[in-house]
């Protein structure tokens, strides 16, 4: 049985693997191909005489009137349109289709041609990247309301730990000054200790939230004013709410240093905190701050047993804590801000550990 | 940006009389290319493009200011304005007519008549009324605007809309004059296909020409009868040409009956 012969273009036109379309110039259908008559389950008399929009979906009906016809006038070709045609059954069928105006030597149009292909999995994946693209929009809107939300309630948040805060320091004071027993100086003492942790552990978790959820630790800079009455002031705070403990303090500051001054006074509180709670108590938590070589240097160095090496790691890391008597057992955020701290002075805090002491060491450019 | 560059205008000729077409939802004002050259020389012509389509100034583009016709009738007006414009004739296809409609009103004596080419004052069915489509099927057209981006890419969008003064970068690429940023599309297809002018054709003092297409899916001889009901000094020529766009498709039959009323 001879089949189609490979030169035959009118099996080629009938039997492509995609539909043909011929619209004359009044826009109506001339002819359609066997393979698009068959995709669409319609025969040729349904179709030739009416216009190709009568076979969309209304909205493909507005766009083909608004866009495409207009556009095969205008450039006498359209690509990649995406339609559904409305197959016997009433069901849409969604397709690619291409266009082409054929014209006369005077730029009259003669006739369009319509290519079309069937694209129903390619427009399911177009359809499903549209609507993951959709919902990726509506949960980046939701994630940003509620970080603002979040920053919004942190500033609150601090502002309300902090005020109670401040009312029991005053009352401790008064009652400080009028103090008798031994056993009264000793209760004020540690509401005054305890007040300054409690300060310490508000201001490091709201930083922590901040640079986690807002803009980072920011710096209010400034050369002009000198550091070390800053460190003095945090040093003596320390000393007297640790009253069992030596602090000894060295300065070698002989050079502005541009940075923000609270920040590197949290910064050495932070790290003196943590020598208290880690170092030994029959040992000094030695200090030394010096500029030199164009860098500033601050160290903090305590005896005691040493971090154990699988500790070093993770020193750094937010919530990191090691074992520490109850007591002082804090957030685990001290050193995570402080190391925060000395990034944001575009500078480095490491540490070094042995046997003899431990040593953390923070240190800046000077610019 | 001033709102000649805001609105891509071009004026061209220098005649007593200005015409400013407008161009509808879908491209932008090379609907009227053929059209707009019959009438350089006996008219000063004035092109422009809707802010978001064609070569406007897409930064110009205010959700809010262009979610009502009256955002773009301000601008119509504002250009108008900008070139002194008195007594024109204003021709506006498609969403443009009642776009006109409404300018016309806001700056009494700027325009002196309407052409307004298959122009619908609603679009959607209302009781009595034939607009000649469901809200469900407006409701189907925005989501299927999202399946045909028309070529638009965000990447391209500075290399068409940065060169205002080289606009031949822009129609280099393919199906430039009908491509819209898709968000804008969307939004312009909302406001074009849900708004309702039927209470504004009354108010329209000046002598308005209607042109009907005998066989229009948009807007069909029945919507177009009822704006010339609406507008007291207002004809109706039903054209031969059949589709929306006989501006395009038979500009001939167009330019013919504009003559007989300009």
């Amino acid at each position: 049985m001879p089949g189609p012969r490979i030169d035959d273009f009118e099996d080629m036109f009938e039997n492509s693997p995609c539909g043909y379309i011929t619209l004359g110039v009044n826009g109506r259908i001339a002819r359609v191909n066997k393979t698009l008559l068959e995709w669409i389950g319609r025969s040729a008399d349904e179709m030739i005489g009416k216009r190709f929009s009568d076979f969309l979906n209304m909205a493909g009906r507005i766009f083909y009137e608004t866009h495409i016809a207009p556009l095969l006038r205008m450039q006498g070709f359209f690509n990649e349109f995406a339609i559904d045609m409305m197959a016997a059954g009433g069901e849409p069928m969604q397709m690619i289709c291409n266009a082409l105006e054929g014209r006369d030597d005077a730029g009259k149009p003669l006739f369009t041609r319509l290519a079309l292909l069937k694209a129903t999995d390619r427009r399911r994946y177009e359809q499903e990247l549209l609507a993951a693209r959709e919902a990726a929009k509506n949960s980046l809107a939701n994630e940003r309301e509620t970080s603002e939300l979040r920053e919004q309630f942190i500033a609150v948040l601090g502002h309300d730990l902090r005020n109670p805060l401040a009312s029991i320091s005053a009352g401790a004071r008064i009652l400080g000054r009028d103090a008798k027993t031994e056993k009264e100086h000793q209760v004020v003492a540690m509401l005054q200790t305890t007040v300054t942790r409690m300060a310490e552990l508000i201001d490091n978790v709201l930083d922590f939230a901040r640079g986690r959820l807002g803009g980072g630790i920011t710096l209010d800079r400034n050369a002009r004013k000198p550091l070390e009455p800053v460190l003095h002031q945090v040093i003596d705070e320390l000393r007297l709410s640790s009253p069992g403990r030596q602090i000894e303090a060295e300065y070698a500051i002989d050079t502005p240093v541009d940075c923000d001054r609270t920040r590197i006074g949290q910064l050495v509180s932070n790290l003196v905190g943590n020598a208290l709670s880690h170092g030994t108590a029959s040992q000094p938590v030695r200090v030394r701050a010096e500029t030199e070589d164009g860098l500033f240097k601050l160290s903090v160095a305590n005896g005691g047993e040493p971090i154990p090496q699988a500790a070093m790691e993770r020193l750094f890391e937010p919530f990191f804590r090691g074992e520490v008597r109850a007591s002082r057992q804090g957030l685990g955020l001290g050193l995570h801000i402080a190391s925060q701290i000395a990034k944001a002075h575009e500078g480095v805090l490491t540490v070094t550990s042995t046997p003899e002491e431990t040593r953390f060491t923070f240190v800046m450019p000077l610019r | 940006m001033g709102v000649i560059e805001r609105n891509n205008v071009h004026v061209r000729g220098s005649a007593d009389r200005t015409m400013v077409f407008a161009h509808g939802f879908g491209c932008d004002q090379n609907m009227w290319r053929f059209v707009e050259p019959a009438f350089e020389g006996e008219f000063r012509t004035v092109l422009f493009d809707h802010v978001g389509a064609g070569a406007s100034d897409l930064k110009a583009y205010d959700k809010t200011k262009y979610s009502t016709l009256e955002g773009y009738a301000d601008d119509v007006v504002e250009i108008g304005g900008e070139l002194g414009l008195k007594d024109a004739v204003f021709v506006g296809h498609s969403v443009s007519s009642m776009i006109g409609v409404l300018a016309a009103q806001k700056a009494p004596g700027m325009f002196g008549k309407l052409v307004l080419v298959g122009p619908s004052a609603r679009y959607i069915d209302d009781g009595d009324y034939v607009g000649g489509f469901s809200e469900q099927q407006i409701e189907e057209l925005l989501q299927f605007l999202e399946a045909n981006h028309m070529g638009w890419s965000a990447q391209m969008a500075p290399a068409i809309m940065g060169n205002p003064d080289r606009p031949e970068l822009g129609e280099e690429l393919t199906n430039s004059f009908c491509r819209t940023d898709p968000d804008i599309a969307k939004a312009f297809a909302r406001v074009t296909f849900k708004s309702d002018n039927r209470g504004d054709l009354a108010g329209v003092e000046i002598p308005t020409l209607i042109l009907q297409c005998s066989e229009d899916i948009i807007a069909s001889k029945e919507v177009g009868e009822f704006v010339h009901r609406g507008i007291p000094d207002s004809e109706i020529i039903i054209l031969e040409a059949t589709g929306h766009c006989p501006n395009l498709s038979a500009p001939d039959e167009v330019i013919a009956a504009m003559r007989t009323f300009v």
